[in-house]
C-alpha cells in the first residue's frame, strides 16, 4: 500500500480524536519549543560573548605616546598584570627637551611644542595645567603625530587607524553643563568600536574631519544629561567657548555593556582630531588606535608598528621606545570594559594570561559557552523525552482502545504492516506537527526574550533542524512499540472485543 | 452439480480452543462443500461452533486441523499477508454489531476495503465506487452522515455496501439481523436475496433464529461442533413479498 494512502488513513484517525490529538501534540510542542529556546539562549550568549570580546578589541592595538615601562622583563608564568616599573632615585629620566642622551634609559621629547614654552600665554589650559605632574606619564608625552598615524596606515594587515587626543571638557547647552571626556578621533572610530549604535544622526564625516569643522558626536549619557529625551542632532553645544554642531548620538549595541555615567565611551563626546588640534593648538597625539584585519595578525602588526615608529623617531639600538604598543586583549580582560563575570570566567580559566594568544583565548571562551549551551540543551532534552513518552502513552492507550478498529481494518484486508504503518505514521504526524509548532513557538519566545529582556538569542538553522529531527526521531522511537503492538492484534480477537 | 469446483470446500476441519485447563472443541472434524450462488444459512444454539466456522471461512481465524479450500486454493497454508489479501478481495463481512468505524462518515467506511487493495485506487475512483455501493443499498443521500447518526438498519446497509465494494465471491454474515427490529431485518434479508439472485454471490449467513434461516436456499444445522442436518430449503421465505405486509414502524427521515 502506498505511503500516501497510509498517511491519509492516519490523518483521518487522528482527526477522529481531536482533543486527544491536540493534547498529545502540546506535549511535543512544549518539548521542542523549550529545546529551541534553550539553544537560542545558549548560542545567543555564546555569540554575545564573542561579539563582546571583539568589541573589547581582540584585534585592537593601541599605540600610546610615552613609555613608563622602560624595561620589559620576561614575566613569570602566573603573572596576570605586568608590574609597573619603578624608577630608582638615582636614574630618574632626564627630560632634556628635544635632545637625545644616549646610553641612559630616558624619555625624550621629540620636538618643541608651543605649549612647552613657559612664557607663552595660551587661551586654553595647557597640558601642564590640565594634567599636573602626570604630564610625563603614559599618553601625554608628545611623541606621536598625525604623520606617524598616516605611516601606520601603510602597514599591511592594518584595517583602521584612528588618531586620538583625549581631554576632559565641559560641554554646555542652554545653561546645562556637563563635565565629561572629550575624544578627538578619526572618522574610522565607529568601525573600530563595533559595539556602537547611533540612536540619532551619525558620526562626523571624512570631509568634516579634513576641514576641521566644529562638529561633535555625543555619547548617550551626555545627550541625556543635556537634552533629555530630545533629539540633539543639528543643535549647537558649546565647548571651550566655541560652538559645535551635534551630528549624532552614539550608544551601546550590546546588552552586556550598558552606557553608564562616568564610563569612557558613552559619557564622552567625539570630535574630529583635526578640530581638536586646531582649537587646542596641539600637534601631538595621546594615542593611535589601530585595528588589524585579522585577530591572528595582531602580534605581527604590533612588531611592525614598533619598528616603524622606532625608525621614524630615530631611536637608537638598545634605547627604549618612546611609545608603548599594547594589544587590547589583555587590557580588555583585566582593565574593565567587559562584564565582570565573563572577565572572571576567562581570567580564572586561563593561566599565564600574558602569554595566551588571542586564538587560545577565543577557544577558551568558546568552550565555556559551549558548556553552557550543552547544559541548557540537556535540560531541554528531558522535556523532549517527556513529550515522547506522552506520545507513547497515548499510542499504547489507543491501541487498546481501538482494538475493534484494528480488527475491522484487518477484516477488510489490512495487512499487519498496514496497521503498523498507520500507527507509526500517526505518532510521527503527532510529533512532527507538534515539533513544527514548537519550532514556531520557540522562535517566537526567543524573539520575545531578546526584545523584552534584552538577552541576546540566536536561532540558527541548525538548531531548528535539530529540534525538528529530534521530534521526528521521538515519533518513530516512541511510536514503534505501540504500532508493533497494534499490528499484532489478531483479526479474530479484535472482533470479539467489545 | 458437483461438476465445477465448489467455492468453499472444507475437509475434516477441527478447531480446539484452550481455555485455561479446559480444551473447548468448537469444531469437530467438519467437512462441507458450498457451491457458487448458494445462500446457505447456518443455524444452531450458541456454543454450537457456527461462529467459529464463520471465522475460519472468513480467514479471520486458523483451523487447528483440517483443510479449507477457497476457490480451490488451500488458504490454511497461506501467510498472514496473503490471507489479508484474500479477505480484501474475495470475502465480504457483515456482522451483528455492524463493525463500522465510529466518528467516520458512511462514505469513508465504505471506502475502507479499497485502501487496502493490492492495486492503488485514486481518491476520486474510491469515492465513485463507494458512492455506487451506497446507492445500491439506498443510502446515497446519507453518505456524509457519521455512523452514530444512522439507524441500526442504515448502519447494517452501510456495512453491506462496504462488504460488497471489492465484488467478493463470498458474503459472510454473522447474525446480521440480531440487533435489528423485524422490519429492518426483513429489509436486510431482501438485500441478501436480491444479491444472490442478481449477482450470484455466495452467501453464508449464521443465525440462531430458525425463521431467519428460512430465507436461505440451503440450511445447515450445527450442534456441539458437528453438522446435524444439511438440506436444501423447500419452503424458502421471500423477503420482498413480506415487506409489503409489514407496517413501517420507524419513519425514516432524510
Amino acid at each position: 500500500m502506498a505511503l500516501k494512502t497510509s498517511w491519509i488513513i492516519s490523518l483521518k484517525a487522528l482527526r477522529r480524536n481531536k482533543l486527544q490529538t491536540a493534547l498529545t501534540m502540546v506535549g511535543m510542542t512544549i518539548g521542542v519549543a523549550t529545546v529551541l529556546t534553550m539553544i537560542a539562549l545558549g548560542s545567543g550568549a555564546q555569540a554575545a560573548i564573542q561579539d563582546q570580546v571583539k568589541a573589547a578589541g581582540m584585534n585592537l592595538i593601541v599605540v600610546k605616546a610615552g613609555n613608563y615601562q622602560l624595561q620589559q622583563d620576561r614575566l613569570p608564568d602566573d603573572a596576570i598584570e605586568p608590574a609597573a616599573y619603578y624608577q630608582s632615585p638615582g636614574s630618574a629620566p632626564r627630560l632634556d627637551s628635544g635632545v637625545y642622551v644616549p646610553g641612559a634609559a630616558s624619555l625624550r621629547r621629540s620636538f618643541f611644542h608651543p605649549e612647552d614654552d613657559p612664557f607663552a600665554v595660551h587661551d586654553h589650559p595647557t597640558s601642564r595645567q590640565r594634567l599636573g605632574d602626570s604630564e610625563a606619564g603614559l599618553g601625554s608625552a608628545a611623541t606621536l603625530t598625525i604623520s606617524d598615524a598616516d605611516a601606520i596606515r601603510q602597514i599591511s594587515g592594518v584595517q583602521y587607524v584612528s588618531e586620538g587626543v583625549h581631554e576632559n571638557a565641559h560641554i554646555g547647552y542652554q545653561g546645562q553643563r556637563w563635565f565629561t571626556r572629550m575624544h578627538g578621533d578619526d572618522v574610522s572610530m565607529p568601525k573600530i568600536k563595533r559595539a556602537w549604535v547611533f540612536t540619532h544622526g551619525g558620526y562626523f564625516t571624512k570631509r568634516e574631519e579634513a576641514k576641521a569643522e566644529q562638529v561633535v558626536v555625543l555619547g548617550g549619557i551626555v545627550a541625556e544629561k543635556l537634552f533629555g529625551k530630545d533629539n540633539p542632532v543639528g543643535k549647537t553645544v558649546t565647548l571651550w567657548n566655541q560652538s559645535f554642531k551635534v551630528s549624532g548620538v552614539v550608544s551601546s549595541s550590546s546588552w552586556m555593556v550598558a552606557p553608564a555615567a562616568g564610563d569612557d565611551e558613552f559619557d564622552a563626546i567625539y570630535i574630529p582630531v583635526t578640530t581638536v588640534q586646531k582649537l587646542l593648538n596641539l600637534s601631538k597625539l595621546n594615542d593611535i588606535t589601530v585595528t588589524t584585519v585579522s585577530t591572528g595578525d595582531v602580534t605581527r602588526v604590533t612588531k611592525a608598528i614598533t619598528d616603524l615608529l622606532r625608525s621614524r623617531h630615530r631611536i637608537a639600538f638598545r634605547t627604549p621606545d618612546d611609545f608603548l604598543v599594547t594589544s587590547q586583549a589583555r587590557k580588555a580582560l583585566t582593565g574593565g570594559g567587559m562584564r565582570s563575570d565573563v572577565q572572571r570566567a576567562v581570567v580564572g580559566n586561563v593561566s599565564g594570561l600574558e602569554k595566551v594568544t588571542l586564538e587560545q583565548l577565543g577557544k577558551t571562551l568558546d568552550r565555556a559557552s559551549a558548556t553552557m549551551t550543552a547544559l541548557l540543551a540537556s535540560i531541554a532534552t528531558v522535556s523532549l523525552i517527556v513529550g515522547g513518552i506522552g506520545i507513547m502513552n497515548i499510542m499504547l492507550l489507543s491501541v487498546t482502545e481501538r482494538t475493534r478498529e484494528i480488527g475491522i481494518r484487518r477484516a477488510v484486508g489490512a495487512r499487519a504492516q498496514d496497521v503498523l504503518l498507520q500507527f507509526l505514521l500517526e505518532s510521527i504526524t503527532l510529533s512532527v506537527t507538534g515539533g513544527l509548532l514548537g519550532v514556531a513557538i520557540g522562535y517566537g519566545v526567543s524573539l520575545f526574550i531578546s526584545k523584552i529582556l534584552q538577552w541576546s538569542t540566536q536561532v540558527s538553522p541548525l538548531s531548528v533542524a535539530l529540534s525538528f529531527g529530534v521530534s521526528a526521531a521521538v515519533g518513530i522511537f516512541f511510536g514503534y512499540y505501540p504500532a508493533k503492538q497494534a499490528s499484532q492484534v489478531l483479526p479474530i480477537a479484535s472482533l470479539k472485543y467489545e | 452439480m458437483t461438476s465445477k469446483i465448489p467455492v468453499i470446500s472444507i475437509r475434516n476441519l477441527t478447531k480446539t480452543y484452550q481455555m485455561g485447563e479446559v480444551a473447548v472443541h468448537a469444531l469437530r472434524s467438519v467437512s462441507l462443500d458450498i457451491n457458487a450462488g448458494e445462500f446457505v444459512t447456518v443455524v444452531g444454539p450458541s456454543g454450537s461452533g457456527k461462529s467459529t466456522l464463520m471465522h475460519i471461512l472468513g480467514c479471520l481465524d486458523q483451523p487447528s486441523r483440517g483443510q479449507y479450500f477457497l476457490d480451490g486454493k488451500d488458504v490454511s497454508r497461506l501467510s498472514d499477508d496473503e490471507v489479508s489479501s484474500v479477505r480484501n478481495s474475495k470475502i465480504g463481512f457483515v456482522f451483528q454489531g455492524f463493525n463500522l468505524l465510529t466518528r467516520t462518515s458512511a462514505l469513508e467506511n465504505v471506502e475502507l476495503p479499497l485502501l487496502y487493495g493490492a492495486n492503488p485506487v485514486s481518491a476520486s475512483e474510491r469515492r465513485n465506487r463507494a458512492m455506487a455501493a451506497l446507492a445500491a443499498v439506498g443510502l446515497e443521500s446519507r453518505y456524509e452522515h457519521h455512523t452514530n447518526q444512522l439507524s441500526g438498519g442504515q448502519q447494517q446497509r452501510v456495512a453491506i455496501a462496504r462488504a460488497l465494494l471489492n465484488n467478493p465471491s463470498i458474503l459472510l454474515a454473522d447474525e446480521p439481523t440480531g440487533n435489528l427490529d423485524s422490519r429492518t431485518s426483513v429489509e436486510v434479508m431482501d438485500i441478501f436475496q436480491s444479491l444472490k439472485e442478481e449477482r450470484g454471490i455466495t452467501i453464508v449467513l449464521i443465525t440462531h433464529e430458525p425463521d431467519v434461516a428460512a430465507y436461505g436456499s440451503r440450511i445447515i444445522a450445527f450442534k456441539d461442533g458437528v453438522i446435524t442436518a444439511d438440506e436444501l430449503n423447500g419452503q424458502r421465505r421471500t423477503a420482498r413479498g413480506e415487506l409489503a405486509e409489514i407496517p413501517e414502524v420507524v419513519q425514516e427521515t432524510a
